[in-house]
């Protein structure tokens, strides 16, 4: 891959005839209020995690990925079903009591408390960029990277 | 007028009006990165959304601050690259440490040397050119210029090259 991309982009933006739609504009300015102070973000690992078929529920992909950040691990399952997508996880060890995980996209977030195991569940959230913060009284969140998931 | 490290930190730090200034000055080029990477409008928007997304993940440790922009048309073209091929859910880019210096292109405050450039050109270049600029595809630009349709993605890198050697260097710095 050259640097073809960027020229071509380049000949794009002074043209003038392809401008960034205002509703793309708009949702990025909206991203901010994402924004967590002090929040760690876990650095992905183990993500050639091979996809499972799930069998009880027809062809669906379903991936595994594991994040890591100081002593913690967060493991997701995201998996894609009638147009929504589920996320499921387990953060271990657990993080203590009175921890909460928020599954969030840029339109919607769902909390949800953890387990005794340090596991949680979220489904039908809307398709596009999801992520998983972690709450723990006391220390700073952590979070995942964004993944897209679009059925 | 704030440069991009201060704007940046100031994000980082909870300034919205930065992050809105910055969204100001890049997003029109990370829009055209992904377009022209070849993305339907739907999947440039995801492009875009996640560039933006990895800025707000990385935005207390990204180096080279003064850069942010080529930083983000880099992260742009990366996750474009990952829409296009069509995962459910791809797998996770490296996070993005050094720029592409390519990205420089779109740097420039004087696009319009871009375009005379092009117009120093001969033929096809000139035409493949504007019409690579339109997103026309492939088939299109074979049938409008009279050339086997296998031979449209060479000669366009044909023409790319002879442009990058008439591009004024005010136009990249």
């Amino acid at each position: 891959m050259n640097d073809d991309a960027y020229l071509i982009a380049a000949l794009r933006l002074a043209s003038g005839d392809d401008p960034i739609p205002a509703r793309v504009s708009r949702a990025a300015r909206e991203l901010y209020s994402l924004r967590v102070p002090d929040v760690v973000t876990a650095d992905d690992v183990d993500t050639t995690v091979t996809w499972k078929v799930r069998s009880v529920s027809g062809d669906d992909g379903m991936r595994l990925l594991r994040f890591a950040a100081k002593e913690y691990v967060l493991d997701l399952e995201v998996s894609a079903d009638d147009g929504l997508i589920n996320v499921a996880g387990q953060v271990t060890p657990h993080p203590g009591a009175g921890s909460l995980v928020d599954v969030r996209t840029p339109s919607a977030t769902a909390s949800r408390g953890l387990s005794a195991t340090g596991q949680f569940a979220c489904a039908g959230l809307p398709p596009g960029w999801v992520h998983v913060i972690c709450y723990r009284p006391g220390q700073p969140p952590l979070a995942t990277r964004w993944l897209r998931v679009r059925p | 007028m704030a440069a991009d490290s201060d704007l940046v930190r100031a994000a980082a730090g909870g300034d919205r009006s930065a992050w809105d200034r910055l969204e100001t000055l890049y997003g029109p080029r990370m829009w055209s990165v992904a377009r022209a990477c070849g993305l339907s409008s739907d999947d440039a928007a995801d492009a875009v959304q996640g560039a933006w997304l990895r800025l707000l993940e990385r935005i207390t440790t990204i180096k080279d601050t003064e850069r942010v922009g080529a930083w983000l048309a880099t992260t742009t073209r990366r996750e474009a690259l990952l829409i296009q091929r069509k995962s459910q859910v791809p797998a996770l880019p490296a996070p993005v440490e050094v720029a592409d210096p390519a990205a420089a292109y779109l740097e420039s405050e004087h696009h319009t040397l871009l375009w005379e450039a092009v117009s120093a050109l001969r033929e096809p270049c000139r035409s493949i050119l504007r019409l690579a600029a339109a997103a026309v595809g492939n088939q299109q630009v074979a049938t409008r210029l009279g050339i086997p349709v296998g031979s449209v993605g060479p000669t366009r890198s044909r023409c790319l090259d002879k442009l990058r050697t008439r591009i004024p260097e005010e136009a990249v710095l």
